[in-house]
């Protein structure tokens, strides 16, 4: 039951990107297109779970002075892991997101969620908030990617959608349209909770 | 005067502190190394195979390549007088049967929109470029990222006697002229700098 609660947790009451508002920089910068979205967001996923897993299992072991700099080491040794994996195995999704992946290790959704959850909480439950917060910001990123795809490049996934008639809203996919979609989309958020 | 309070610190406890860093430390590098030792042979690989498929792309005719020693490189980018010479990355001679059929020059410019865009040119032994093909960027999806195939295409059969210019419209048949990608004219810019680059270093090689 505790398992379930602290993996929903993460996916809509408290979604890091569009509730807690924390990770705005990958957030903003990797979001031009879908892929790119669900990519950023699986690989933040992956290391946010064994990072948490790692941490919770090491915090009777870890003082608590010097647990900051463990968890930094921690989380920097999973992201160097990812990034050699998917150099090495998915190398179309590392050559557009290349230069974002070294930056999950100051993704403050990895370390805040080491700081206030997984330090305190056993194995089972820090790993399940993980999977929760990963599945929330994936999510977050995923429709963020799709929004600013469709009206920017007027495609969704790569595949086109409304032919060459379709002149593209280049804004979207630049920095402004990041911060225009993320905007509206936290303000409906916001809308839509407040009344129920 | 204020006094200073004195700190005492407890040396027993900075040790421990520090050891139990340094173990974390430890494991992870282990964790590192091994990852490394397994990724880092199909990551060499996989660069390697990328890099000769792009070769074989941009000059058709020659069948084998053979690198062009580091140290003439840079002879190479001096004697041009460039004023970034590390933009120059790598020169391959294009053989056929032993005879020397073109080059293929990697230039990494950092002229583009995010930055270094890397291109590599090929120019045959007649002067004419034969072909490009963007092998890193970090443009903008659905602008620079636009920089690829088709667009590419036009730099083929372009002499590579002068410098090549990017225009805004439409560019003249049989001209020097480059047709800018609309709305990213700073990426157009950079690929077409480190195709200038290689037909500099074209006309030295090929004295």
């Amino acid at each position: 039951m505790n398992f379930m609660k602290n993996l929903t947790r993460g996916i809509i009451r408290e979604n890091p990107i569009f509730v807690l508002l924390l990770g705005m920089c990958p957030t903003l910068a990797v979001t031009t297109s879908a892929v790119n979205g669900l990519g950023m967001g699986l690989a933040t996923t992956a290391v946010l779970i064994c990072s948490n897993v790692v941490i919770s299992a090491l915090r009777k072991v870890i003082p608590d002075n010097i647990r900051i700099p463990a968890f930094v080491v921690i989380i920097a040794s999973f992201v160097t892991i990812v990034g050699m994996l998917m150099k090495a195995y998915l190398p179309a999704l590392d050559a557009s997101l290349g230069l974002f992946i070294p930056l999950i290790v100051v993704n403050c959704v990895i370390l805040g969620r080491a700081e206030a959850f997984a330090f305190g909480n056993s194995v089972i439950n820090s790993f399940a908030d993980g999977l929760g917060m990963g599945i929330g910001f994936t999510m977050a990123l995923t429709i963020l990617g799709s929004i600013r795809e469709i009206l920017g490049a007027g495609m969704i996934f790569g595949f086109s959608l409304f032919g060459a008639a379709y002149e593209p809203v280049l804004l979207m996919i630049l920095p402004p349209g990041a911060f225009l979609t993320l905007g509206l989309l936290i303000g409906l958020i916001n809308w839509k909770t407040k009344k129920a | 005067m204020e006094t200073k309070e004195k700190v005492q610190i407890d040396w027993k406890v900075v040790f421990k502190l520090g050891f139990i860093l340094l173990l974390i430390s430890g494991v992870a590098a282990c964790c590192l190394a091994l990852t490394n030792y397994v990724t880092a042979g199909t990551i060499e690989e996989m660069n390697i195979k990328a890099n000769t498929v792009a070769r074989q792309e941009v000059l058709p005719e020659a069948t084998d390549f053979e690198e062009v020693p580091a140290e003439d490189v840079v002879k190479v980018a001096t004697e041009i007088g460039m004023e970034k010479p590390e933009e120059l990355l790598e020169i391959y001679a294009g053989k056929n049967g032993g005879e020397v059929v073109g080059y293929t020059v990697k230039t990494g410019p950092g002229s583009g929109f995010s930055g270094e865009v890397q291109v590599l040119t090929g120019i045959s032994t007649d002067g004419i470029i034969t072909g490009i093909t963007i092998i890193k960027h970090n443009e903008t999806p659905g602008l620079g990222a636009l920089a690829t195939g088709e667009w590419n295409d036009q730099f083929t059969g372009k002499s590579a006697t002068e410098e090549l210019i990017v225009v805004k419209g439409t560019a003249k048949e049989d001209s020097n002229e480059i047709q800018a990608i609309t709305g990213s004219t700073i990426t157009s810019k950079a690929v077409t700098a480190g195709v200038n680059i290689s037909i500099e270093v074209y006309q030295i090689m090929s004295k």
